[in-house]
């Protein structure tokens, strides 16, 4: 054999280096002689065999090195160019692009400014979203822990507090849990602390011995709650927090031992807590739960929280099953307090976060509206200035352009104004932090995350993120539309008078359709939303609010174990406030209205024999002061009011609300009758009937309720009960001197009683109403930037029409046509288009709007009148916005067009 | 300062066949060298590969013989150790002997 077999020449030729194949050829020629030297004919095929095998083997010994040997090395001279040209030509587009902008400089401060309000939104609303809702908890495994409530759907709760049996008797049987506890804010939320300096008012919390094993925290300096710590009268430890012991006590190591004095009793700290420690009520002292035997035993009373441990190899599930057998069984067993109650527990988060997790997904969505919006905005801008570019993008195409590569540039310019948007949207975000950090209602200071939010890496990554996705979503459409160019058509039409294209047109006006109807859905929403705050404040109060001053009270046990001195202290702060100058009307009361709490009883009424099976009563007991139905306003149906003679000695008497006697006394008269509440045994005579007074919050409605008269020992909810009250005066005094008076009346009668704030009750009313004020304020804000937005949008999409039509529109006139005529001919084109978005977007909001429900009070998420009057507005709008250029139409001088 | 650390254990092993074969050494014939004296099977592929790398390196010049009729025609390429292949052999040899003292013992030790 002379030569190789061609179509191995090729394969060596295809990965052989060329200097190389020549003696390689030789060599695969020797070999091959030497195989079938002596082999006769039968040698061949295996010579040939050994041939081809040798050939591969060189051929892939090739291919491999230069693989392998070329990706260290400069790449070979082909690949090299194509890489490199893929950078260099991204950042010629971006120097382009920048160039392009600043010779726009307009275009381009609109197109950022735009983008920047809406990045920034999204970026903030995100920083919030994310430390609040998707944060992880603090606590190791947080997934593990639940929140346990009492369901009591004939009271409407569906999670609510637990009575003290009901707890101990689930934390006795269940078996899913590897560590349950119970906790209790104090009465006024704060410890007087005394001794050491300044008495201060330190936040506190009660728990049972467990909590910070559920919680998987272990004090940072000392130990935990011994079991034995939940009995009362070995309650006396305290664990403090990081914050009060630096703050307090110097971050004194030696700290565990000493005592410190809450509320007039002797602490010996155990610990102090890691600094890390977090819970919603923000507390600087846990001190042990421990009831007295008494309170242990109450199962109609309802004031514990609980959280548990779910055990290793139990399901949420599970444990949610054992609870419900177990809750079961005791509404069995204990019918007339336990019917129809039922445990529950949900996950942790769920706990703190509430209702704020909806308010703040509809803000998320809304804010994501607002950037659509910027996008569809900005679009319609790139379109415009892409029209003005048809003559360049069309001569690249000529000059052998792909489209592809023209999309590129067009996306590469896009992209460069997103991330200066975005950059400038950081700054926005900031700001809007901030201002979201001031107008905070008090009801959010207790949410995870709420102390960390601000713009972290994540918000940043997220601002990044929405530029780039901005960037792809207002870019492809004018992109695609402006290079798809019919390249003969541009380049030998005539520049003047020529009408954009189709396609562009078409985009154009589906992009402004697109801002309508999004803008449509916010604007619904916003309606809604405002229909809703302004029934939920012309709820009747029930009570007149004007020119009351309130303030909180705790009397501590150690000096008022006595009812009598209870009472006593009354008596003589309101001797002493009612003298004050201005001041009309005193009162003390257990429960404020609109401040919630829960302190509702069964309620036994005599001589009428429960109905088996039936739900039992319950009401709400209030102890209040004689005066305090005066002070605060609230009418008397029928009856009396309490008095003076209503004493620890004369005979114990009730005040009804209407509610109570509209639910029990249907079409009778409750007066004379006696009711027992919390009890079988404890009655009272019924003489008097209120009317209803709001008190979890105005969107709820009036529950049954029994007003006691504070002179009166009550004691089945628990003996703490009295001691925790609010007093309220009515005053022609401004807050200032309404403050004063009653502090300086508490330090007469008792110097050592800590003042907690002093509030006008509009400032009470106020804060009830704060996170509905919130929502409405947020959503109010991002809708008017999405109807400027959409404004500008629509003005400048019938601008750029008229411009592109001023020939046509000239001839129009030459022929005859009257200025109505064209005025008619504009609005007829921006109505058509109106009515497409807003018909689209009446639609989406119908959809959309359902997911706020629990957001609306007082109307209905499908009310036809919202959204007849929110397209009327849109309209209104819009018909603004395109005034002016339709307008500019009909001043068009045909001459002039039919000039130019 | 000898760069030996820039090579291989095969290009060392393909540099010594070369210094062997000293005129004779071409692609075959170093496969064949390498062969006998370790008693492994080295692929064709290899040695083409490394002694084209060895002379992109510097450690190995080539000529072309002359053709002839077995060949069908065609030469043959031959290599030869440049001045930087030697140092790097000698500094190899020097490093490993200097290693290698009294390191017998103890790997038999080690067995």
């Amino acid at each position: 054999m002379t030569r190789l077999p061609r179509s191995l020449e090729r394969v060596l030729a295809w990965t052989v280096p060329r200097e190389q194949r020549e003696p390689i050829a030789g060599d695969l020629i020797e070999e091959h002689s030497l195989r079938l030297r002596g082999g006769g004919f039968a040698a061949r095929p295996r010579a040939y065999a050994g041939l081809w095998w040798s050939a591969l083997q060189l051929a892939g010994s090739f291919a491999w090195e230069r693989l392998r040997r070329d990706r260290p090395l400069p790449p070979i001279a082909g690949e090299s160019a194509r890489r490199s040209s893929l950078w260099d030509m991204l950042a010629h587009d971006a120097a382009f692009g920048v160039r392009m902008l600043r010779r726009q400089p307009a275009f381009a401060a609109i197109a950022i400014a735009v983008l920047a309000l809406g990045i920034g939104a999204n970026t903030a609303m995100f920083g919030f979203v994310n430390a609040v809702l998707w944060r992880p908890l603090p606590f190791p495994r947080a997934d593990r822990i639940v929140s346990l409530g009492e369901q009591r759907p004939h009271e409407n709760r569906w999670f609510g507090p637990i009575a003290p049996a009901d707890f101990f008797d689930w934390r006795r049987d269940s078996r899913s849990f590897s560590a349950m506890a119970a906790s209790m804010v104090p009465p006024s939320g704060a410890f007087n602390l005394t001794g050491a300096g300044e008495p201060e008012r330190v936040r506190a919390i009660q728990v049972t011995p467990a909590f910070l094993t559920v919680l998987g925290i272990v004090p940072a300096l000392g130990r935990d709650f011994r079991p034995d710590e939940e009995t009362d009268g070995r309650q006396r430890v305290a664990l403090l927090s990081d914050g009060l012991w630096r703050r307090r006590f110097g971050a004194d190591p030696a700290i565990v031992g000493r005592t410190v004095e809450f509320d007039s009793h002797t602490f010996e700290v155990i610990g102090v807590l890691p600094a890390r420690f977090w819970w919603p009520t923000r507390p600087d002292a846990v001190v042990p739960l421990a009831l007295t035997n008494h309170d242990r035993a109450l199962r109609g009373a309802h004031f514990l929280e609980a959280v548990a441990r779910v055990g290793d190899g139990v399901s949420i599930d599970q444990a949610r099953e054992e609870l419900r057998v177990l809750s079961a069984r005791l509404s069995q067993d204990y019918p007339a307090v336990n019917s129809g109650h039922a445990a529950n527990l949900r996950p942790l988060r769920d706990a703190f976060v509430g209702d704020v997790r909806q308010a703040l997904l509809v803000l998320l969505g809304a804010v994501a509206f607002v950037l659509l919006i910027a996008c569809a905005n900005v679009a319609t801008l790139q379109l415009a200035r892409a029209a003005g570019r048809h003559k360049e993008l069309s001569i690249r195409r000529a000059v052998g352009a792909s489209r592809l590569r023209v999309v590129q540039q067009l996306m590469t310019e896009s992209l460069v104004i997103a991330l200066v948007g975005g950059a400038a949207g950081l700054l926005v975000a900031a700001g809007a932090l901030a201002l979201m950090r001031g107008v905070l209602p008090t009801q959010f200071a207790g949410l995870p995350g709420i102390s960390a939010v601000g713009l972290d890496g994540r918000a940043v990554a997220a601002a990044f993120g929405f530029s780039t996705i901005t960037a792809l979503v207002f870019g492809i459409v004018p992109a695609l539309a402006s290079s798809d160019a019919g390249l003969a058509a541009t380049l030998t039409e005539e520049t003047r008078g020529s009408t954009a294209s189709a396609a562009a047109q078409r985009w154009r006006a589906a992009l402004v359709v697109t801002e309508l109807a999004l803008s449509l859905v916010l604007l619904s929403s916003a309606a809604l939303l405002l229909v809703s705050f302004q029934r939920l404040i012309n709820v009747p109060l029930g009570f007149q609010p004007a020119q009351l001053t309130t303030a909180d009270l705790r009397l501590p046990g150690a000096r008022y174990d006595e009812h009598a001195r209870t009472v006593a202290f009354v008596d003589a702060l309101f001797a002493r406030v009612r003298v004050a100058p201005g001041v009309q009307h005193a009162a003390a009361t257990t429960a404020l209205p609109l401040v919630g709490g829960d302190s509702r009883l069964d309620l036994v009424i005599e001589h009428r024999a429960p109905s088996p099976g039936a739900v039992p009563m319950r009401a709400d007991a209030r102890l209040v002061s004689t005066d305090y139905f005066a002070t605060l306003g609230i009418p008397l149906v029928r009856g009396r009011f309490f008095t003076e003679h209503d004493t620890e000695s004369s005979a114990k008497v009730a005040i009804l609300n209407a509610a109570a006697v509209r639910r029990y006394w249907p079409g009778e008269d409750p007066l004379g009758r006696r009711i027992s509440l919390g009890a079988d045994d404890d009655w009272r005579g019924v003489v008097g009937v209120v009317g209803d007074t709001h008190n979890e919050g105005l969107d709820v409605d009036a529950e049954p309720a029994a007003y006691l008269p504070q002179r009166q020992l009550f004691e089945n909810l628990g003996s703490a009960f009295e001691r925790t009250m609010t007093i309220v005066i009515r005053s022609s005094n401004d807050t200032a001197a309404n403050a004063s008076i009653i502090r300086s009346a508490l330090s007469s009668v008792d110097p050592q009683l800590p003042t907690g704030p002093v509030r006008k009750m509009e400032e009470v009313i106020g804060d009830s109403i704060a996170p509905r004020r919130l929502n409405l304020v947020v959503v109010v804000a991002l809708t008017f930037m999405a109807l400027v937005l959409t404004g500008a949008g629509l003005y400048g999409v019938m601008s750029y029409i008229v411009a592109q039509r001023t020939r046509e529109i000239g001839v129009r006139m030459a022929l005859g046509a009257s200025r109505r005529q064209v005025l008619g001919m504009m609005f007829g084109q921006a109505l058509r288009v109106m009515a497409a978005g807003i018909g689209i977007g009446v639609a989406g909001a119908l959809a959309l709007t359902r997911s706020m429900s629990s957001l609306l009070f007082g109307v209905n998420a499908g009310d036809p009148l919202i959204y007849v009057a929110v397209s009327v507005l849109l309209a209104a709008v819009g018909l603004a916005a395109v005034a002016v250029p339709a307008s500019r139409a009909t001043r068009i001088d045909p001459l002039a067009a039919l000039r130019n | 300062m000898t760069d030996l650390s820039n090579l291989g254990e095969f290009e060392h092993v393909v540099l010594l066949a070369v210094l062997h074969l000293s005129d004779e050494a071409y692609a075959v014939a170093v496969r064949d060298e390498i062969e006998s004296r370790t008693g492994r099977r080295v692929s064709r592929g290899s040695v083409y590969v490394t002694l084209d790398r060895l002379e992109t390196k510097g450690y190995l010049k080539s000529r072309l013989g002359d053709p002839t009729a077995v060949r069908g025609g065609r030469a043959k390429r031959y290599y030869a150790l440049r001045p930087r292949a030697v140092a790097a052999l000698q500094e190899s040899r020097r490093t490993l002997l200097q290693m290698w003292r009294g390191a017998d013992d103890r790997l038999e030790g080690a067995r």
